[in-house]
């Protein structure tokens, strides 16, 4: 008996240790695996199918809710990248009213506009600042792209500007070229008159409109707009003159106030 | 409280109109909506109670926008008398009339803005686009004034039903 478990042993080695050199099974590995590889195939493309509906499918309820977290986010930030925006394009318009601020010889107040005239006949707006800022009635009201107004009522903290494109509002105004001198009336079109012109005086179209500073309202030399028409009539001794402001009145967002007394230190540089 | 009620009506139309309105593209040229609320209260409401409240809410306009004072003051007056004698000869029962009403009174409103431009300043060039501003606005008005005035009622009656829940019952 044992001689036999013996032999047994010595024979399996010496098949083991011959078969190993040879890496060969003799045809029975090639069955095997062709009987039993479709099966395994087929389990695991079950088991595959079964993620995959897992996956795909029920899964999606929970991708389904997150779709919708991701698009609230989406909004979410589209909003905050509209609120970036809108703080460049105001950072950039403050800037540009800093810089005017600054080379203004007077001192001046900035503020927002808070109402528009609804009624397409007159022209006003309401801007957040008043008495309590030092506002008075009659101030100029400006901004970087020329004039825009003047000051017709006062409350505590609020105050109603006349455009100048309103028909009872008139500027004092000279042709920056030509010296050539007369009023500025509004017109209900959003355009301005260049009223009492002299036919003598020479003016053309896209000639710059300043302020003359005569009106003891506006400094002198703010811009107002440039010569859009220039009628002259054999008869009559001025000439009808039509100037399209440089501020864009539609897009009127904040403003600066002149208030009447210059600057100290700009009074004593000069 | 029917006072408070109108007061916060107005108060929503001039603020709407004034700070919201003109900065939408289709709207810059749409009517002063106040129009048909004094229409409205021409219709629908006793003169005893509606006159106080077109005087402040023409007072209000006057102050806070443009034009001489006393103009929109006018104007509210003179359409509420206009809509009064309109009603002792029309029964203004279907849509139809009500926007024909408030169309009427949209334009009396200009005819009345323009008149005085025309007196205050009669040196100045009619506004080359006044033609079609009227247009714009009276359009509007005929589309949208009986939808507008059915809103007021609608407001008014479901106020009246509030209050008259809250507070008359306990009194």
């Amino acid at each position: 008996m044992i001689v036999g478990v013996v032999v047994l042993l010595a024979v399996n080695i010496i098949f083991l240790s011959a078969a190993s050199r040879r890496y060969s099974s003799y045809g029975i590995g090639r069955i095997a695996i062709s009987f039993t590889a479709p099966f395994q195939e087929a389990v695991t493309d079950s088991i595959r199918f079964v993620k995959n509906i897992w996956r795909y499918y029920f899964f999606l309820v929970s991708t389904a809710k997150e779709n919708d977290d991701i698009k609230k986010s989406l909004s979410l930030a589209r909003e905050e990248n509209n609120r970036y925006k809108e703080l460049i394009l105001s950072n950039y318009r403050l800037r540009k009213l800093l810089n005017f601020q600054k080379n203004m010889p007077h001192s001046v107040v900035a503020a927002e506009v808070v109402g528009k005239d609804s009624s397409p006949w007159y022209k006003t707006i309401i801007i957040n600042k008043g008495k309590a800022d030092g506002l008075v009635k009659g101030l100029p009201v400006v901004v970087p792209d020329g004039i825009t107004g003047q000051i017709m009522d006062v409350s505590y903290q609020h105050s109603k500007v006349l455009l100048i494109i309103d028909q009872n509002s008139a500027v004092d105004a000279l042709v920056q070229r030509t010296r050539a001198r007369g009023i500025i009336k509004g017109e209900s079109a959003g355009q301005c008159l260049f009223k009492y012109v002299l036919r003598k005086h020479d003016v053309k179209v896209g000639d710059t409109v300043v302020s003359s500073g005569l009106d003891g309202v506006f400094p002198k030399g703010l811009l107002i707009g440039h010569v859009s028409g220039v009628i002259r009539r054999s008869s009559g001794i001025f000439q009808e003159v039509t100037v399209s402001p440089y501020v864009d009145f539609e897009k009127l967002e904040e403003v600066l106030v002149v208030l009447t007394s210059p600057k100290k230190d700009s009074v004593s540089k000069e | 409280m029917t006072y408070f009620f109108y007061i916060c009506v107005c108060l929503c139309l001039i603020i709407f109109q004034t700070a919201i309105m003109p900065y939408l593209p289709l709207f810059d040229r749409f009517y002063d909506l106040l129009c048909p609320f004094v229409i409205y209260l021409g219709l629908f409401r006793p003169a005893r109670e509606s006159i106080p409240v077109i005087l402040i809410i023409g007072m209000i306009m006057d102050g806070i926008l443009g034009g001489p004072f006393g103009l929109y003051v006018t104007t509210y007056v003179w359409l509420f008398i206009g809509v009064k004698w309109m009603i002792s000869y029309l029964h203004l029962g279907n849509s139809a009339l009500l926007a024909l009403v408030v169309a009427s009174g949209v334009l009396l409103e200009n005819f009345i803005f323009i008149g005085t431009m025309a007196i205050i300043a009669p040196e100045a060039r009619f506004p080359a686009n006044a033609t079609s501003i009227v247009g714009v606005q009276v359009l509007w008005a005929i589309f949208t004034g009986p939808l507008v005035l059915k809103v007021f009622d609608y407001t008014q009656k479901g106020w009246n039903r509030w209050y008259a829940g809250r507070f008359v019952k306990r009194a």
